[in-house]
This record gives structure tokens, sequence and C-alpha cells, in this order.
């Protein structure tokens, strides 16, 4: 093939920038970090990343969500444990009223029951972040009135459940009826009605006011089926914590994998970036040195 | 011995050829970077040769430069014409298409990806507590960049088709300059090849002219035999067809023309208003095949060759903006039904049921309202307010109605509407007034973002995943077409530069050459004097 001097010149202009366009692209890569920088780089790798950005937000919220409904359920099971120690203290009350024989005594732990009453009522009434936690979705009505009737109906359908994985949700709230009205729901009918929690008190405090020591001991049944049932929906909450906890050991591994992933599709590899570069210097060196020396000289040179 | 000077004669013409060639020699060096030059070369003979009268034979009478021709192969300049016009095609496609690519943004954190995370989010936010001011204000203001990141890629997208028909304006304004030149350069070699000789330099000049217009549209370049000049050679016009019809045609030129579409000869629905038809200026329709001006018209008015419904013209068969414009349409107007109506298209026939209707926003209620049927996405209304739900829906109540309704919506007018902009206690979460933690509605809500039956693609961002991989394998395409077309055209050019390029290595050998011929041809005239010398002034003194 003849050879011309402006071809060698088009060539050299080529070759080097060629060499150029494959440092820039390794310089992008170190300086960003990534291995692509629009789609057309690699639309794979980009499909690949909107995928994984989305599954990362995904369980991050998911993450977000566990914390809060494991709060919601630590507070709940904190109100439970108070009103099983409620029940425990009125158990040994009763037991303890056998051997009471002064009026005077019985009003006193007459007047401790109506304190624990009340603290019952309270705690019936207990809140999450100014939403109150027994009430279902009416979070922001109490549940009992200053006498310990109900305020608001409750059905126990009314379960508030938090998303914590893509197709994975956990209920969060324990209801009122479930808890105050012996597991049934709180109709229209029995607002205004004390449920039968607070009517076991009520009956409690009447038999000492009394001092009906018949009956006194008569209630002694009553309230160990309360403390069941409180055991019963602690156990409950106890089992949601418990997976609660697990999910969230699984999401903090599944966030570890998924960050791995992201970053091994599209985190370039610097070592081996910084390798190609140096690579492509050299290359670049001996081109421009190459091509310094071809374009120089012709016979113009050489004729004297 | 023969006739007195002879020989004198014959070194003369011996000086005058080596001078001629010297002559081209220097030209050709003049023009060693002049773009397109093809280098010349003397076409010397052996003059006549001499009858001797004594019948002894014929004597030689020296040399003679008969013409100058080019070394020109002119099947390369076909090739590179045929090749320019793709890789001016693919060239502007790949680099409105990366324009595109840094509009989407994408992959990143501050694109659709992220913008879509964080609305949701929020929502999530929100179903765990429905009735704080602070996550409800929140909501809204993720909903607000959600509408804006569309409208302002909608707007951003009508930009790029303005100017795109801008260029196109421009190229055609080229197109025609260039054929004008060359028409007048066709006058001028024709002329001066009238009279037996070559116009080399003003070939080699019309062929950079036919090579620039190559690069914009698709042409055939040839020279057709008409006839015979009176001398009898063949008489050539030079031609330049554009899809069978004639640009240049030997003295006569056709110019292309641009004329504004009228509202009712939109391409694509899409379309902004203003965009040129490029039409031959005689009225005629012009087919255009290749070119940067194909690749400029396919990029303003590609559609994957729709059919516009309301005038029966069909697009280009190429992804450009109006594809890009639809497809964002079609995402806001269906994810805008999904969320207030619960509107999932099931049976994926693209069209109304009345069963397909679900539980959306509208079904809700917001929080201390007993108000339902509050759509949460709108549009912008004509005084580019955000429309509020009845404004939007304009009366309609049959759920035909209502789908029909959300056909307005397009990207660049996709809103958050006016009632939960007003009043952000309206996001609606629960299914029955007066519930503060109900979150039913809120929960169908939320489980739409990944509801795989929202589009044809998958679920929303699995539809713009979709948006943004076709737009990244195609610009790669079109990087890998321009690529390939460039690395044809390198080699076409070399070819050229090999066959015509100037060496000048071999100038100055041929430098040295002629001198030493005209060196020699000046030693012989000096030897005949010295003979005659010897003859006249010292044989008879």
């Amino acid at each position: 093939m003849r050879i011309t001097n402006n071809m060698l010149i088009n060539n050299m202009i080529k070759y080097i920038g060629n060499n150029l366009t494959r440092m820039d692209k390794l310089q992008a890569q170190l300086a960003t970090g990534k291995k692509i920088q629009v789609p057309s780089d690699d639309p794979v790798v980009a499909a690949r990343a909107l995928k994984l950005r989305t599954d990362v937000a995904e369980i991050q919220q998911y993450q977000r969500n566990l914390k809060d409904a494991r709060s919601w359920l630590e507070i709940t099971e904190t109100t439970l444990s108070d009103i099983g120690d409620i029940f425990q203290r009125v158990r040994e009350l009763i037991v303890g009223s056998d051997s009471i024989e002064s009026p005077e005594d019985l009003q006193a732990t007459k007047n401790e029951l109506i304190q624990l009453r009340t603290q019952l009522i309270n705690l019936g009434n207990a809140a999450y972040a100014g939403r109150y936690i027994f009430t279902g979705f009416k979070t922001d009505q109490k549940l009992l009135d200053e006498n310990g009737n109900f305020l608001v109906e409750v059905y126990n359908s009314e379960q508030i459940s938090y998303q914590i994985g893509l197709a994975d949700s956990i209920n969060v709230n324990v209801l009122g009826g479930d808890l105050f009205n012996n597991g049934a729901d709180i109709t229209d009918a029995e607002v205004g009605n004390p449920g039968k929690f607070i009517q076991d008190m009520n009956d409690l405090i009447e038999a000492f006011d009394n001092a009906d020591y018949e009956a006194i001991r008569n209630m002694t049944q009553n309230f160990s089926d309360n403390l069941d049932t409180v055991l019963r929906v602690r156990a409950d909450v106890g089992a949601r914590i418990n997976r609660l906890e697990l999910t969230m050991n699984r999401m903090l591994n599944d966030i570890t994998n998924f960050t791995r992933l992201m970053s091994e599709n599209e985190d370039v590899d610097m070592t081996e970036t910084i390798m190609n570069l140096k690579n492509e210097e050299n290359v670049y060196r001996a081109s421009l040195a190459g091509g310094a020396r071809i374009i120089m000289p012709s016979l113009v040179d050489f004729l004297r | 011995m023969g006739e007195a000077f002879f020989g004198l004669n014959v070194a003369v013409r011996g000086l005058f050829s080596a001078q001629r060639s010297l002559d081209i020699v220097n030209h050709n060096l003049n023009n060693v970077n002049t773009p397109g030059y093809s280098r010349q070369q003397a076409i010397q003979v052996a003059s006549r040769p001499m009858a001797l009268a004594d019948g002894t034979g014929m004597l030689g009478t020296g040399s003679e430069v008969i013409g100058v021709t080019r070394i020109r192969d002119e099947y390369l300049d076909f090739k590179y014409w045929s090749e320019a016009m793709s890789y001016g095609e693919w060239g502007v496609k790949r680099e409105i298409l990366s324009d595109l690519e840094i509009l989407f943004n994408e992959p990143s954190d501050s694109g659709f990806t992220a913008i879509m995370s964080n609305f949701f989010d929020s929502l999530q936010e929100l179903a765990k507590d429905p009735g704080s001011a602070a996550v409800r204000s929140l909501v809204r203001q993720n909903a607000v960049t959600l509408t804006r990141f569309f409208n302002n890629l909608a707007t951003k997208l009508e930009e790029m088709q303005y100017d795109i028909n801008h260029r196109i304006q421009t190229k055609v304004e080229e197109i025609n300059s260039l054929a004008l030149q060359i028409q007048q350069l066709n006058r001028q070699i024709y002329i001066t090849e009238l009279s037996e000789n070559t116009a080399n330099d003003m070939r080699d000049q019309r062929t950079v002219l036919v090579d620039k217009l190559s690069k914009l549209i698709n042409i055939e370049a040839y020279e057709v035999v008409v006839g015979y000049t009176p001398d009898g050679r063949e008489d050539k016009h030079f031609v330049i067809t554009v899809s069978g019809k004639a640009l240049v045609d030997h003295f006569t030129v056709s110019t292309l023309a641009l004329e504004q579409r009228d509202a009712g000869k939109k391409v694509n629905r899409e379309d902004i208003p203003g965009l040129y038809e490029v039409k031959w200026a005689d009225g005629n329709k012009l087919n255009v095949k290749g070119g940067e001006l194909k690749g400029l018209l396919d990029m303003r008015d590609g559609n994957e060759g729709s059919v516009n419904p309301d005038n029966g013209l069909v697009s280009p068969n190429y992804k450009g903006i109006p594809y890009y414009i639809k497809k964002l349409n079609e995402f806001v107007r269906i994810f805008a039904r999904a969320f207030n109506e619960g509107y999932i298209d099931l049976d994926g026939d693209r069209g109304f049921d009345a069963d397909e209707f679900g539980t959306g926003h509208a079904s809700g209620y917001g929080h201390n309202s007993d108000l339902s049927g509050i759509r949460f996405f709108t549009m912008t209304g004509e005084s580019r307010q955000p429309l509020s739900t009845s404004d939007f829906l304009d009366g309609a109540s049959e759920p035909e109605d209502i789908y029909d309704v959300y056909e307005k919506i397009t990207a660049k007018n996709f809103s958050v509407s006016a009632d939960i902009l007003d009043d952000y206690n309206l996001i609606a979460a629960s299914d029955e007034a007066g519930q503060a933690s109900n979150i039913n509605v809120l929960n169908a809500l939320l489980a739409l973002r990944r509801n795989a039956d929202m589009f044809s693609e998958g679920a929303p961002e699995d539809f713009m995943k979709s948006l943004v991989t076709t737009m990244g394998i195609d610009s790669q395409q079109a990087g890998n077409y321009s690529d390939n077309q460039k690395i044809v055209i390198d080699q076409i050019v070399n070819r050229r530069l090999s066959y015509s390029g100037v060496s000048i290595d071999e100038e100055m050998a041929n430098l040295v050459k002629f001198q030493h011929a005209y060196n020699a041809a000046a030693k012989m005239i000096q030897t005949i004097s010295e003979i005659y010398e010897t003859l006249i002034n010292e044989l008879f003194v």
C-alpha cells in the first residue's frame, strides 16, 4: 500500500484519540467509583442498578417500620406487665383479707384496691407517641373514662399492621376488648359500661366495703382468670416481639447482601482500574513517542 | 548530419518537459494539506518522430507533455458517499440519545428511583402514624416532588424537540447551500472541459462538497452521458439525486423547503406546535432515507412507527423524543388512575373495564374528615393551577367517564390535586370516617408499588427501569453503529489518501529526478552548442 504523509498524520491522530478515549473512560470510573456513568455504558448493569436501588430503599424502610413496631409492642408489653402486677397484688390482698378483722384495716385494703383500680384505668389508656394503644383504629380516643367505663367501641378486627417485608406485615396493637372485655368486641351497646377487668375490681371493692368475706373469697377465681387473660395476651405480644427480632436480623443480612450485590454490580474494582489506567498510560506514551518519530523526518531532511 | 539545429530543438523540448513536471511537483507540494486534493501527474509522451529522408528509419524528436491528470479512484468516492450517510445519521442519534440519558439521570441517587422511593417511604411513615401533621406534610411535599419530576422532564423533552427542529432548519439550509455551490462548480467544470482539458482541481473541490452533502442526506451522485460533443467526446452531466429526485442536475438545482405543520398535521399528538415539514421547494414530498437529516427527523418525530389517530400520519419507526414523552404520559395516566381509583388493568387489554376498579385514594377518608372521593393526583388546568377533584372530574360520575378523564393528564400537567395541596388532612388513609389509625386504604396504596399488573412492563419502578434500559440500549446501539461507520469511513479516507494523497518523499524524489532531467537537457544544449562552436568558429578559421 502506498503510504502518504497525511495518512501517517491522520492515523496518528486517530490512534492517539482512541488512547485518550479509553483513558477518559477509566478516569471517569476512578473519579466516580462507578463502572457506568450513563445507561448506554452497560444497559444490563444499569437495569440491575435501578432494581437494586429500589430493593435497598425498601429494605431500609422496612427496617424503620420494624423499629417502630418494636417500640409500640414494647410499650404494650410494659403496660401488660404492669396490669399483671396489679392483678397479682389484688390476689395477694384477697388472700390476705382472711386474716383482717378490724373494719379499719379492711377499709385500708379497700383504699389500696381503689388506687389499683385507678392505676388499671390509667394503664387502659396507655399511649405510644400520643396514640392510645388499646383503642384499635381510634387511637385518638381514650379507652376508658375515669370510672373505668368504655368510651369507644373497639372491634377485634381493628388490627393495625405495619409492613415489615415484601409480603409480610405484623399486627402491632392489642385490642381493648381482647384485654378488658374478656376477649369480646366492645360493641356500641357496651360503651358506657365497664368491661370484665373493671367490673371485677368494682365487685371486689364493693365486697370489701360490705366486709363480705364470702364474696371476697369467691372473687379469687375471677382474678386468676384475669391474670390468665393478661398472660395470654402477653405471651402473644412476646411472640410478636420475637418475630420482629428474627425479621430484624434477617433484614440486617438482607441489607448487607443487597449492598454487596449493588457494589459488585456497579462499583469499580479500584486495583484493576488503576492497573488498566497505568497500562493505557504506557500505551499512550508509546503511541506519542512513536508518532513523534514517524511524522518528523521526510526526504527533505536528507537532501543537501 | 541532418537539419541544422535539430538537436537544439530536441534539447529544448527536454527542458520544457522537465520544467512542466517540476511545475507539477511544485503544485503537488503546495497542496499537500489541501482537503480533497488529488495528486497530479504530467502525461509525458515521446513527441512525433521524424522519418529520415534516406530511408534509414525514424528519428526521435524528444518528449512533450500532452496533459495533466489527477490520480483519483472514483470508486472510493462512491463508496464514501454511501457510507457517510449512515455515519451522519447514527452520529446525530448517538449525540441526542446521550443528551437524553443525562436528562433522565439514571442510575443516580437523585433520579426517578430515588424520588419514587421517597414518596412511598413517606406513605409508609404515614401508615405508622396517620394523624401526624409532620408526616402528612412530608407526604404532600414528596408527592409534589414526584409530579414536578415529570413536569420538568416533559418540559425538557419538549425543549429538546424544539432544538432539534431548529437544527433541522440549519441542516436544510446547509443542504441547499451545498447544492448551489455544486451547481456552480458544475458549470465551471463543464465549460473548462469543453476544450479537452480536465478540470482537476475543480473536480477535487466538487468532491469535497459532495462529501459534505453525503453526510447530511442520502444522495446518489454520478455523471451521466447525455450525448457527444462536436469533437466526438462524451458529453457528461453531473447529477445528484435524493431518493430518486434530482437535487442538482447539471446546471439546475431543486432546493428543499421547510413548512411549519398545521395543528392538524402533527405527526404525533405529543409534538409541540410549529414543527417543520421538510419537502421539495416545488411542493413534492421528500423521502429522507439517511444522513444527519434522517437522524434528526427520527429523533424529532420517532414514535415507533405509530399512527396518529387524529390524522392517520405515521411517525418514523424509531424511538425519538415523542416516544419518551408518550411513555411518560402513559406512566402518569396509569399511575394516577391506579392511585386515585385503584384501577388496575388485570386483563391487560389497556382499556376500560368497570370491574377493574378497586380500592384507591378516592375510596378513603382523610384525617378528622368525613369527606371521601378526593383524588390525590390531578393535573394543572388552563391557568396552570392544580385542579381540585371536582374540577378535574368535571361532572364525570360513571366509572367509564372517570376512566376517560385520566386521558387528559400528561407528564407536563401532572399535579397533586388542589384539595390535597390546600389541606393535607385530606390525604386518605382510612376506609371509614373518624378512625384515626385505620390504614386500610393506605395499605392498598402502598401495595401499588409492587403491583406487577399496573403496567405491561410490571410495577411502576419496573416501567421506568424498562424505559431507561430501552434508552440505554438504543444509545449504545447508536454509539456502536456510529463507531463502526467511523472505522469504515476512516478506512475509505485512508485508501483515498493512499491512492491520491501527496507523498512528500515521492515528490522530493521526483523533484530530484526532474532536476536531473533538466540538467541533462541543459547539458545537451551545451554540448550541441560546443559542436556548433567547433563547426562554425574553429573549422574554417
